[in-house]
């Protein structure tokens, strides 16, 4: 006799650990096959703040969400089978498992597959040096087993990952000697490249990667600009002395086992599954969850295996459809909070979009050079136009991202957002504003600072999130640097706090002249720039 | 390379420290860290050379699909070495083409 | 007949590229020129080509080179990638040692 479950499900990552919980509250007899030798798939190095609103657990890190997902299926019973290499998936809903050098072939009335995603990769002279690796591997080896990747790092590519991976190293301790992209435009979110662009590493735009130098191991990297139709441009290589480039060009699909059991897929020759609303392939019985379907955040791929695990357990008879119907609808009203904005998947790709959602001028400045300009930052809804007396935020959040966190954060109510969670923060110029900093802290987009022009007569503080070791002490003189990241005046430490409810975020309060207030962005205690 | 301390996640969890060799040369790295995590620590980046060309490979993707950075370990051939974790005694050598250096 | 399985087509003179000696699969070191070549020597898919070179047949099975040799082929056909079928997909969809294989076993319980 063959092993059988109700469901099996094939990826223990966000996605099908969702759809594992979710059906296994319904009382489905669910296994979850994953090939790691621990759960969480690539949750766990994912160390930053997610966006979203509370029921998308915004504000709160990755890894967290990881362990409380890993929480949620042992008390659900949910069984995941590790070092578990999936093999083969047949049309009889039967697969194929490599156990500790074993065949085993186990067998479900519904299967789900959330195998996630792979990196993309561009080819270039010298890409298989030593040192050339996905930006994912640069996280795996810093975030999961603490090493550092290299000292001296190339990113290519402007998206999110690229960003966030570029940030994370620079929290390790490596220096981003550059991050290019062949786009004319950043990218990802404006707050991933601000953050980023502020502490001084410097973004090339329109340019891409010529090649990797060295013998043994990448010991440079030469860069080119390209034209619009991202050809290079001769007479415009640069040289870049690194020791380790990452790329991060996107994601694909791992859709093969789908494939291998005879899903159709969207497009023939694609490899993105044809899916119904409630995500079952061209098979009955046989679902997908998380990025196999679709690249998004994690975020999404948690509701879509929820959803998945809820479609599971009715058509395996352990839903009726009424409830399954309405608790699918509930999960696809979150997914369309996330889906909103600039950055839907309907507006993937495109260069157009001259206005916010409430017709703002986009910032130009944030995706041409990844840090908002001086002349436009007046313009949004969560900067004081006029003159606030005393302590308050300044929110430099100008694009239609799903988030929230810091309209909760302000038990004052300065801070709104309002029931669409994309629109643009807005500050109240009454406000009374107590300084709590919470804001500040719990921003995922680290953009919110506190400005204080009546500290002395000379002088503004400035409070900004800061995320790095050690934290300066108080008293510390240094630098501060302006979006751009560079040199604006001379500063000073007043205090650095932080506290549980921060998670590792600090609040850095400096001292800076007047007229500095709404130019420094970033403190840096060395000396140089 | 290691990272002492991190702003957001403090220590890493780390088992007991051991012996391993690397080509003969004693060198020491975590018990249950991948084996690649101990090398790269060690300064080790050339995990093996190609069979064509006899060029450099090192890890590539960290999570066990390239294959690129496989090593000959306790004398086995094409052992991915980032998602196997480091043993006591463990014998791991630079691969070349599909074995060890003639 | 759609253009891409017209094999009478002639796809001009090979010319070799500067880009050429790039690798493009990594396992099997199989160069962007190869490619091309064996595009202009009749191998029209994904198939053929992995047949053809064992670009996509070593140990990571084309999980790195894959979409990189489908765009490679495609702009030698000057038709889209979307085009191009997939090599079919077959277990065992990770390397796998033949002992492991063959070390099948028929009951779980």
């Amino acid at each position: 006799m063959m092993k059988r479950y109700d469901l099996i499900v094939i990826g223990a990552g966000p996605a099908g650990l969702s759809a594992a919980i979710q059906a296994a509250k319904n009382g489905v007899k669910v296994a979850v096959f994953d090939e790691n030798k621990s759960p969480g798939g690539q949750l766990f190095k994912q160390i930053h703040k997610f966006f979203g609103s509370k029921e998308h657990k915004a504000k709160v890190r990755g890894f967290r969400i990881g362990q409380e997902l890993l929480k949620e299926a042992e008390q659900t019973g949910v069984m995941v089978h590790l070092n578990a290499i999936v093999m083969g998936l047949y049309n009889n809903k039967e697969i194929m498992v490599n156990e500790n050098d074993q065949t085993n072939h186990y067998k479900a009335d519904s299967i789900i597959i959330a195998t996630g995603a792979r990196e993309n990769m561009i080819p270039f002279e010298g890409w298989t040096l030593p040192g050339v690796m996905g930006a994912g591997a640069a996280q795996t080896m810093m975030n999961l087993h603490g090493v550092k990747p290299g000292s001296k790092v190339l990113m290519v590519g402007s998206g999110n990952v690229g960003l966030v991976v570029s940030y994370q190293l620079l929290q390790a301790g490596v220096e981003v000697v550059a991050i290019i992209d062949a786009a004319p435009r950043v990218g990802g979110y404006g707050v991933h490249a601000s953050k980023v662009t502020r502490t001084g590493v410097p973004l090339y735009l329109s340019h891409t990667i010529v090649k990797a130098e060295g013998t043994e191991t990448v010991s440079g990297a030469v860069i080119a600009q390209v034209n619009s139709s991202f050809q290079k441009i001769e007479g415009t290589e640069k040289h870049l002395d690194v020791d380790t480039i990452c790329i991060a060009v996107g994601l694909s699909p791992m859709s093969k086992l789908l494939k291998m059991a005879g899903c159709k897929m969207e497009e023939a020759a694609g490899d993105i599954p044809g899916v119904d609303e409630n995500n079952q392939t061209s098979l009955e019985g046989v679902f997908i969850a998380g990025d196999v379907a679709k690249i998004e955040e994690a975020s999404s791929a948690m509701i879509t295996g929820r959803i998945s695990g809820i479609s599971a357990g009715r058509y395996l008879g352990y839903i009726d459809d009424e409830v399954a119907g309405n608790d699918i609808s509930k999960l696809k009203n979150s997914l369309a909070q996330l889906h909103k904005g600039m950055f839907s998947p309907e507006n993937k790709g495109r260069i157009d979009i001259e206005e916010t959602d409430e017709g703002y001028k986009t910032s130009e400045s944030l995706l041409k050079k990844g840090y908002i300009d001086d002349n436009e930052i007046l313009s949004f809804p969560g900067v004081p136009k006029k003159k606030v007396v005393g302590i308050h935020p300044v929110i430099e959040c100008v694009q239609n991202i799903p988030c929230n966190p810091c309209q909760d954060a302000c038990k004052n109510g300065c801070i709104k957002v309002g029931e669409i969670i994309t629109k643009l923060p807005a500050v109240d110029p009454d406000m009374n504003c107590i300084g709590c900093g919470l804001c500040v802290a719990l921003c995922p987009g680290q953009a919110i600072f506190l400005v204080d022009d009546d500290y002395s007569d000379d002088y503004a503080t400035v409070t900004l999130p800061y995320e790095f070791l050690p934290y300066p002490k108080a008293g510390t003189k240094g630098i501060a640097l302006s979006r751009e990241g560079k040199r604006v005046c001379e500063a000073e430490v007043l205090y650095c706090r932080t506290n549980t409810a921060m998670d590792h975020t600090a609040l850095l309060t400096i001292k800076v002249p007047k007229e500095m207030s709404m130019k420094a962005r970033f403190f840096t205690a060395k000396e140089a720039l | 390379m290691r990272i002492d301390k991190h702003p957001v996640l403090e220590e890493f969890e780390k088992g007991e420290v051991v012996e391993f060799t690397f080509d003969g040369k004693n060198m020491f790295g975590y018990e249950g860290e991948p084996i690649v995590a101990a090398l790269q620590a060690s300064g080790v980046k050339v995990h093996r050379h190609t069979t064509k060309t006899g060029e450099p490979r090192g890890v590539f993707c960290a999570i066990g699909r390239c294959t690129d950075c496989v090593m000959v370990v306790n004398g086995k051939p094409n052992v991915r070495t980032c998602v196997t974790p480091l043993e006591k005694g463990m014998q791991i050598e630079t691969q070349y083409g599909i074995g060890t250096k003639e | 007949m759609n253009k891409y399985m017209d094999r009478n087509r002639s796809l001009g003179e090979f010319v070799h590229g500067e880009d050429d000696d790039i690798i493009i699969c990594r396992c099997e070191e199989i160069t962007k020129g190869e490619i091309r070549r064996a595009v202009h020597e009749g191998m029209m898919t994904m198939t053929e080509v992995k047949r053809y070179l064992r670009a996509g047949m070593g140990l990571c099975q084309g999980n790195t080179c894959g979409k990189l040799i489908k765009g490679i082929i495609a702009r030698e056909l000057e038709i889209s990638a979307s085009q191009i079928e997939e090599c079919t997909a077959r277990g065992p969809a990770r390397p796998v040692e033949i002992n492991v294989l063959g070390n099948e076993v028929e009951s779980n319980e």
